[in-house]
């Protein structure tokens, strides 16, 4: 037998893959890491990120012929011609949308990790066994005591703020010091805990080195500067990405070999051996096909592209898919129900009061719904995200002159919005699948997606509108207003599932260690493993489930399991 | 990425390339002012939808709303004339375009008939009054039907989005460094840019 060039092959160079790289290549694996896209090199490739508005040539206004060339990814949070060269361009990928869903990609070394929401929760125990006990769904394999020591290994890492609140819905992490509350948010805070017993505004919990500890300036990164600026690439390494943090400290390891312009077509199985032998990959420019071989291959290719790679990594003995012999790889596709906002001003409040600097992140407004048992008439819980904000100008009479501008330089009034991060339920319905005939510029199948809201998101929806309402007007606010935007599903970034993890290999493709039951050597730890949605963000989880699965499989290969 | 190619290209080219882009598309009107020169130069990549003419009005029309006053520099000491062409050029869907356009043509009128005058060479409480006056009729007027609100957006955004704006009429601060969540409101303070 040929030996393997490389002991291990990560496919996906994102937030996970950067994880799993970093981990084998600490544990000493020669590991091959496969980008689809381009190279970006921290710092060297953020074009736009010292750039004041007045700098851009738009003024970060959204040109038309680049909404109107791009008319699906141009709607993403974050997109503008600051950022649109960290997201796809419509027309060079494809999809087949069965029903409504914004799939929003960002090829390139590093992936959405450079454009993420960099929003940090643990997810609490109960959201691990919630869809089985409260008849929603199954359990996973694993609960909350099995991730915690993962989370810590990567909240470490990363760099996490946050404030210790010591709530039972959303466990405390390894933490650096939090932002600040501004003034109308500290005042929304002592609202709701005088009116409220359940309701706890907290500091966000985002992934920004506010106060770096000696593991990050070994990374190369510095404090965060408050910019805000956060979607162009950080030259000061003040969040997390892949760029900036995971991926050079494996390439310090001398064990990393990145290749960016690097399809995946698929994993390709070995009848004898009873494993994947490795990827067959086509060159993104030359369209060459090249197979490189591994003892074991991490799938971190996003969501949806590891369910596509999967389903067409198709072989005799799996003629549906690598690891498919139950039907359902592809299917119980979910993901966060963001379709509701809600706004109103905290009017003749807080007027001698200010701020300073650009806050990245937002207050978290932690679930109080369903929470360790079920209360209301949907299942499943919500996280919402809010903040307190000063609009510019003082408001006037008259709309023309000196007075007018010399107010409309002025603060204006104090003003305070929510939005839902929700719970969706995993169907079997929702599902991708490869379509049958049209396949993209590399000859690989277009995938279809089939993934829709149900009546419990409509009622959760419902529910939501009417307590954000209620709480902003306990807040003290006036023009209340909710709403719901009815955006189609994937928009919120957030898609998860279809390789689902459980015990049963009847009714899961992955096992407690993110291992496909039916091909042990391939290990699936983006949001493709996910069994259910849970209402905080994903992103923290998959690096846990990343590291722990790494160190798994760096323990079976000694075995020699692997 | 693209504005830095825009300025390297500029000043790789120099007048040359000024000079071509004055000679096809007609606009540089607000151009030539030394302060300001770096932000007159911002240009839509295609040719403007407002002639020359139509660009100084409504450069005309972005001062009088946003005038220079004690406290900070005016639309038009903010370059807002070659601004407004870009955005309107390039951020704008045809039909909004042509309803300016349109709006521009008969507001000339309107001041011609009124004053017996083109708009710029009114003393300012007279320009001031047509547009509290326009502005008026454009609010009575049924939602996206109006020219004024669509010119007073992009000429607003003209200015509060310049380095003038941002950084004498508001306070811009690139890289604050740290984050301070609540502290008193200094007499007169302006807004962050």
């Amino acid at each position: 037998m040929q030996a393997p060039e490389y002991d291990a092959i990560v496919i996906g160079s994102g937030i996970s893959g950067g994880w799993a790289a970093k981990e084998l290549c600490e544990k000493g694996l020669k590991t091959l890491v496969l980008e689809r896209g381009r190279s970006v090199t921290h710092i060297k490739d953020y074009p736009t990120a010292n750039l004041a508005p007045w700098e851009l040539p738009h003024r970060v206004a959204m040109p038309r012929k680049l909404a109107n060339e791009n008319p699906l990814i141009s709607k993403a949070a974050g997109y503008g011609e600051d950022t649109a060269h960290f997201f796809v361009k419509d027309a060079d990928h494809p999809y087949v949308q069965e029903k409504p869903f914004d799939w929003i990609r960002g090829y390139q070394v590093g992936g959405k990790s450079l454009i993420w929401g960099r929003t940090c929760q643990r997810w609490s125990k109960y959201e691990f066994t919630a869809p089985e006990r409260q008849g929603y769904g199954m359990s996973w394999p694993i609960g909350y005591d099995d991730v915690a020591p993962w989370y810590s290994h990567v909240e470490q890492f990363v760099g996490v703020c946050g404030n210790a609140d010591h709530l039972e819905a959303m466990p405390d992490g390894e933490f650096l010091p939090p932002f600040d509350f501004n003034c109308a948010e500290r005042h929304l805070h002592d609202s709701l805990e005088a009116h409220y017993h359940d309701r706890h505004v907290v500091q966000g919990r985002w992934a920004h080195l506010t106060k770096p500890n000696p593991i990050h300036l070994q990374q190369g990164r510095g404090t965060c500067q408050a910019r805000n600026l956060c979607m162009r690439g950080c030259p000061y390494g003040g969040y997390f990405a892949s760029n900036s943090s995971t991926l050079p400290w494996a390439a310090k390891t001398g064990n990393l070999t990145i290749r960016p312009d690097s399809v995946v077509h698929s994993i390709v199985y070995d009848d004898a051996t009873g494993r994947a032998a490795g990827v067959r990959v086509i060159d993104a420019h030359t369209h060459a096909v090249t197979e490189y071989r591994a003892r074991v291959v991490f799938v971190n290719a996003s969501a949806l592209n590891t369910n596509l790679i999967l389903l067409n990594s198709t072989s005799p003995r799996f003629p549906h898919g690598l690891g498919n012999d139950n039907g359902i790889l592809g299917r119980y596709v979910c993901h966060h129900n963001y379709r509701t906002g809600a706004s109103g001003r905290l009017e003749g409040m807080f007027e001698d009061q200010y701020f300073y600097g650009r806050n990245p992140s937002e207050c978290i407004l932690v679930n109080f719904r369903n929470v360790g048992k079920q209360t209301m008439d949907f299942v499943g819980g919500y996280t919402t995200f809010t903040g307190g904000y000063r609009e510019r100008g003082i408001p006037t009479d008259d709309h023309v002159g000196g007075a007018y501008k010399d107010a409309q330089s002025k603060p204006g009034p104090w003003g305070l919005y929510m939005y839902m991060q929700g719970e969706t339920i995993p169907k079997y319905a929702n599902h991708v699948r490869l379509h049958d005939t049209n396949k993209d510029q590399w000859g690989i199948p277009l995938l279809v997606t089939s993934v829709g809201y149900d009546d419990n998101d409509e009622r959760m929806i419902r529910d939501w509108r009417t307590q954000a309402e209620e709480m902003l007007t306990v807040a003290g606010c006036t023009n209340v207003a909710s709403h719901d935007n009815h955006q189609a599903p994937g928009l919120d970034i957030h898609e998860m599932g279809g390789c689902r993890m459980g015990r049963d290999p009847k009714t899961s493709m992955l096992n407690e260690w993110n291992q496909l039951h039916a091909c042990k050597n391939v290990f699936v730890t983006d949001g493709a493993c996910m069994t259910s949605t849970g209402n905080q963000s994903p992103s923290i989880l998959y690096m846990a489930l990343t590291a722990r699965a790494v160190d798994r499989a760096v323990e079976e290969m000694k075995r020699r399991n692997l | 990425m693209t504005a830095m190619n825009r300025r390297e290209a500029l000043k790789a080219g120099g007048a040359l390339v000024g000079a071509a882009v004055f000679a096809s598309t007609g606009v540089l009107a607000a151009c030539g002012r030394g302060e300001h020169a770096r932000e007159d130069e911002t240009r839509p990549a295609s040719p403007g939808v407002l002639s020359r003419e139509d660009q100084a009005l409504m450069e005309e029309i972005a001062d009088t709303l946003l005038p220079d006053t004690p406290s900070s520099p005016g639309a038009k000491a903010a370059g807002a004339g070659a601004a407004i062409q870009l955005l309107l050029t390039d951020c704008y869907e045809p039909a909004a375009q042509q309803r300016v356009v349109r709006g521009l043509g008969g507001f000339r009128e309107t001041c011609r008939a009124r004053k017996g005058a083109a708009f710029a060479s009114l003393p300012r409480p007279e320009r001031e009054q047509l547009l509290r006056d326009v502005d008026g009729e454009a609010r009575k007027a049924p939602a996206d039907t109006h020219w004024f609100p669509l010119a007073r957006e992009v000429a607003e955004r003209a200015y509060w989005s310049s380095q003038t704006g941002m950084t004498k009429a508001l306070r811009y601060v690139q890289t604050p460094g740290h984050f301070t969540g609540c502290m008193p409101l200094a007499k007169g303070q302006p807004a962050w840019g």
